[in-house]
């Protein structure tokens, strides 16, 4: 343990692990007695705190990179409709307005109708240090009520109605939290998505990661590709997919498309190896440290130290599919 | 200082007869104001537009304080609106003409 002299030249009987020590007690004593903070647990630097009860924060929609005259065409075409994020009072056909965690507004992000759209929401920021980064989040994922329809509309894949499952749990195709990061010439993507069913509306609710890095405009300038507007576009090929673990992540999605739980979600990453560390999904924490981040081969212009987390959600059906977060915080031990 | 948003309700939508753009949670704001651009203009059209308004962003309804518009199909329109409640959609639909037009929409909202 090292000491340091005082102000006089004595060695003084406080350390610096010990002033560190007393330091971080103080600082969760603070948070602990925030009544908005309390349920977040931050590394030492808050860097952006977002309650959407008083507006979206810096969260947009993505958008695609378009050439010097604005011309849509010279944006990737699964690029142009990530749709605007919307500030929701919760608002349902059969209670009225749900209201958020805290507060009455929660940020909704809101497919198509349409199998394979993406909405994506992304917050832009640069980082002035190195280490340890993380999200955390309480969110709820939704689908679109469906009023009307034959009896086919108790049957969507896996679930038919029972008055306990309801089918429209089985038409949310999945929600991603990631990052867009580049530092030293390399960029990258940390990337964790719940995948919760499939294609043909069968459960899967497993937590994911790509192998791959995300094809970039840049990419598709070249010549190398031209993906449809439907396409997945964190990782396109299906095979390029892993389960973080084969154990279901079971969740509270609770009976119906309009009753709403919050989850706590916390995604810690480590930039000075650029790689993931850890997902917590309420009381289950996943240990990342060996699933790979796969960097992009090519040095990236204009994006030094390039700090962006985003949010997406993804519908496999011809449903408009919902992610709602109460509200995000995003720190870092620098 | 007032809360904001520019929504781009469509980045760039062929008009084929009938569109509705998808519906927009707006119930933190007191004013709106839609704005259509035509980006491909159609001259000789006639598209319709209509604001309407939604309990529960399922069911839509004319909002009874605005009269449909009618363009021609070229350059650049507004359509401001009060008293919306908690949901906002535009329909467009194209009355005559043979040319699709292509449509750019925004939706702004202010506290």
């Amino acid at each position: 343990m090292r000491t340091r002299p005082d102000h006089d030249g004595k060695e003084s009987q406080v350390t610096t692990p010990d002033v560190a020590s007393t330091a971080a007690s103080l600082r969760d004593a603070i948070r602990s007695s925030d009544l908005r903070l309390s349920k977040y647990n931050p590394l030492p630097r808050i860097l952006t705190f977002d309650d959407f009860n008083y507006g979206a924060h810096g969260w947009v929609e993505l958008g695609g990179n378009y050439n010097g005259r604005g011309d849509l065409d010279s944006m990737d075409e699964h690029f142009r409709d990530f749709r605007p994020p919307q500030l929701s009072n919760q608002n349902f056909f059969d209670v009225g307005t749900h209201g958020g965690m805290t507060g009455t507004y929660s940020l909704k992000l809101a497919t198509r109708k349409a199998p394979g759209h993406t909405a994506t929401a992304i917050r832009r920021l640069t980082m002035s240090g190195r280490g340890l980064l993380q999200i955390e989040a309480y969110l709820a994922w939704k689908v679109e009520a469906n009023l009307g329809g034959g009896e086919e509309a108790n049957r969507y894949g896996d679930i038919t109605w029972d008055a306990n499952s309801h089918p429209s749990e089985a038409q949310f195709g999945a929600f991603t939290v990631a990052t867009d990061l580049s530092h030293d010439g390399i960029r990258y993507h940390n990337v964790m998505r719940f995948q919760n069913s499939d294609w043909d509306g069968h459960i899967v609710q497993k937590w994911m990661y790509p192998t791959v890095a995300e094809p970039t405009p840049h990419e598709r300038f070249r010549g190398e590709h031209d993906y449809g507007r439907y396409t997945d576009f964190t990782a396109p090929n299906p095979d390029d997919w892993r389960f973080v673990s084969d154990r279901r992540q079971e969740a509270c999605y609770n009976e119906v498309p309009t009753k709403v739980n919050w989850h706590y979600l916390r995604f810690l990453i480590d930039t000075s190896t650029r790689s993931n560390v850890e997902l917590q999904f309420n009381n289950d924490v996943y240990d990342l440290r060996d699933v790979a981040v796969p960097p992009y081969g090519e040095k990236y212009e204009s994006l030094e130290s390039l700090l962006n987390f985003y949010f997406s959600v993804r519908t496999l059906g011809p449903h408009r599919n919902f992610l709602f977060l109460d509200s995000v915080v995003i720190s870092a031990d620098w | 200082m007032r809360q904001s948003q520019s929504a781009v309700m469509e980045r760039g939508v062929d008009l084929e007869g009938v569109h509705e753009t998808e519906p927009f949670e707006t119930a933190w704001a007191g004013e709106a104001r839609w704005y259509v651009h035509f980006l491909r203009p159609a001259p000789g059209s006639e598209v319709e537009f209509r604001v309407q308004i939604s309990p529960d962003g399922i069911n839509w309804v004319d909002h009874e304080g605005i009269a449909p518009l009618t363009s021609e199909a070229v350059g650049l329109l507004s359509i401001p609106v009060a008293r919306f409640g908690h949901w906002l959609r535009l329909r467009s639909e194209q009355r005559s003409g043979t040319e699709a037009p292509m449509l750019r929409i925004y939706l702004e909202l202010k506290e």
